[in-house]
């Protein structure tokens, strides 16, 4: 792909984000997630592989039918009560289609069944765009929407934790592993969606530094599946070392960062007088714990048998650039004392 | 809900049930998307001609617009899958489910 294309495809991408972002008018924001898909697919099918060609044909579909549903929803409202704005869609049945479609777009739990394919066949880069940027534009939409208490957003936070806890379990490939991990954590997001909105932009922001150390890493270590991580004692030492730090963030223990969000959430829903929901949310992210135990185990905490691969090789400098991953590492494990104060002390 | 209301809707719907359950050929997907987004054409300009404002009079051909280029970018997905897998099948589509 000529660079003049590549870079008016990223630019077409940041553009239709920032058209969502701030836009009032369902039309204009259902434009601005056209703009953001139409410029994805492109970026997925760059390599000219059967896989990756597969991975762009579904993204597609999946993501052009959420738009019409979601131009759909606004366009029923608007004749049922005469409103076009984001912030008035306040009768049930476009209310109910617009939260489905977006959960479509960004892979909640009934309707994810695309973004584990979808993420198996691209790269490691462009998983990265996929599972942090394009989740963004649709979660804004989300935020902004006026959900009464309404138990939609609950079954699909709930099934959204327990499917990508448990379909997680079987998987031996990353980047499978880690679209299940996507799903859970905006499970995560969407039980707390209505009663406190800015816990929702909290654990956003946090999956987003701990999602985008952990695909630099893989990327770095140009592993995707499990077998190819036990050769990564050879050749980065010390980020094999650092590594189950960051997954246990990721599966939210307390030192790190993941715990933050995960405790904040859960205090609010006690708070709330939902101590049942949360109890199960807090038991589905077990599930969740389990897979990222398994990866940092055979990362890290064995050695493979075979000779050839203990044996330390030739070391080279890296040839990609390491700052970014430095500091989405630090910052996805040593993040937990800079937890607002304004959510504890109520 | 008004006639007009009922009969887009409907063809909405009847394009999205075929979109999702008629899953034989990539191309009737793709035509079914088409056939969506005609009926959320047809509504919005219904919408303007009802309220005969010239503020909205622009955006059934913004629609339109978008719509073409989705079609512009599903054409090509169709004919990459069938250079890649084959033909247009959707059951071909089977390499990435494990």
């Amino acid at each position: 792909m000529s660079p003049l294309m590549f870079s008016t495809l990223l630019l077409a991408l940041g553009l239709g984000s920032t058209v969502t972002f701030s836009s009032s008018h369902w039309l204009l924001a259902w434009m601005g997630l056209e703009i953001n898909s139409l410029a994805m697919v492109p970026l997925m099918a760059r390599p000219h592989f059967p896989r990756a060609v597969e991975a762009a044909t579904k993204y597609f579909l999946a993501q052009a039918t959420a738009a019409a549903m979601i131009l759909f929803a606004g366009m029923t409202n608007a004749w049922m009560t005469g409103q076009w704005t984001i912030e008035m869609m306040t009768h049930p049945l476009p209310l109910t289609l617009v939260t489905l479609a977006l959960g479509l777009k960004i892979g909640l739990a009934p309707v994810h069944a695309w973004l584990p394919e979808v993420l198996q066949g691209v790269d490691l880069t462009t998983g990265l765009i996929l599972s942090t940027w394009q989740k963004l534009a649709p979660l804004a939409l989300l935020l902004q929407l006026p959900h009464g208490n309404s138990p939609l957003l609950i079954i699909l936070a709930l099934s959204s934790t327990l499917i990508g806890g448990w379909a997680g379990l079987n998987q031996t490939q990353l980047r499978k592993i880690l679209a299940y991990s996507s799903i859970a954590h905006l499970g995560w997001m969407m039980v707390i969606l209505q009663y406190a909105p800015s816990l929702t932009l909290l654990a956003l922001l946090t999956y987003i530094v701990m999602t985008s150390s952990i695909f630099l890493l893989f990327k770095l270590n140009n592993t995707t599946n499990i077998n190819a991580l036990a050769t990564s004692h050879t050749k980065i030492p010390v980020l094999t070392l650092f590594a189950p730090f960051i997954l246990l963030s990721l599966g939210g223990l307390p030192p790190l960062t993941g715990f933050m969000p995960k405790w904040l959430i859960l205090h609010e829903l006690t708070m709330q007088g939902m101590g049942t929901l949360a109890t199960i949310t807090a038991l589905t992210a077990l599930l969740s714990l389990y897979f990222y135990l398994r990866l940092s185990y055979s990362m890290s905490l064995t050695m493979s048998p075979n000779n050839l691969l203990t044996s330390p090789l030739w070391r080279l400098r890296p040839h990609q650039p390491t700052l970014p991953l430095a500091i989405s590492a630090t910052s996805a494990t040593m993040l937990l004392p800079l937890t607002p104060a304004a959510f504890l002390v109520r | 809900m008004t006639p007009t209301h009922f009969a887009f809707s409907s063809a909405f719907i009847l394009g999205l049930t075929g979109l999702a359950f008629h899953r034989s050929h990539l191309l009737s997907a793709l035509i079914c998307l088409e056939a969506m987004m005609v009926s959320l054409f047809i509504a919005l300009s219904l919408w303007t001609m009802q309220l005969n404002s010239t503020n909205f009079s622009a955006s059934p051909l913004l629609l339109l617009a978008f719509s073409a280029c989705e079609a512009s970018m599903g054409l090509p997905s169709l004919v990459a899958t069938a250079r890649t897998h084959g033909s247009d099948q959707i059951r071909n589509l089977n390499l990435l489910q494990c």
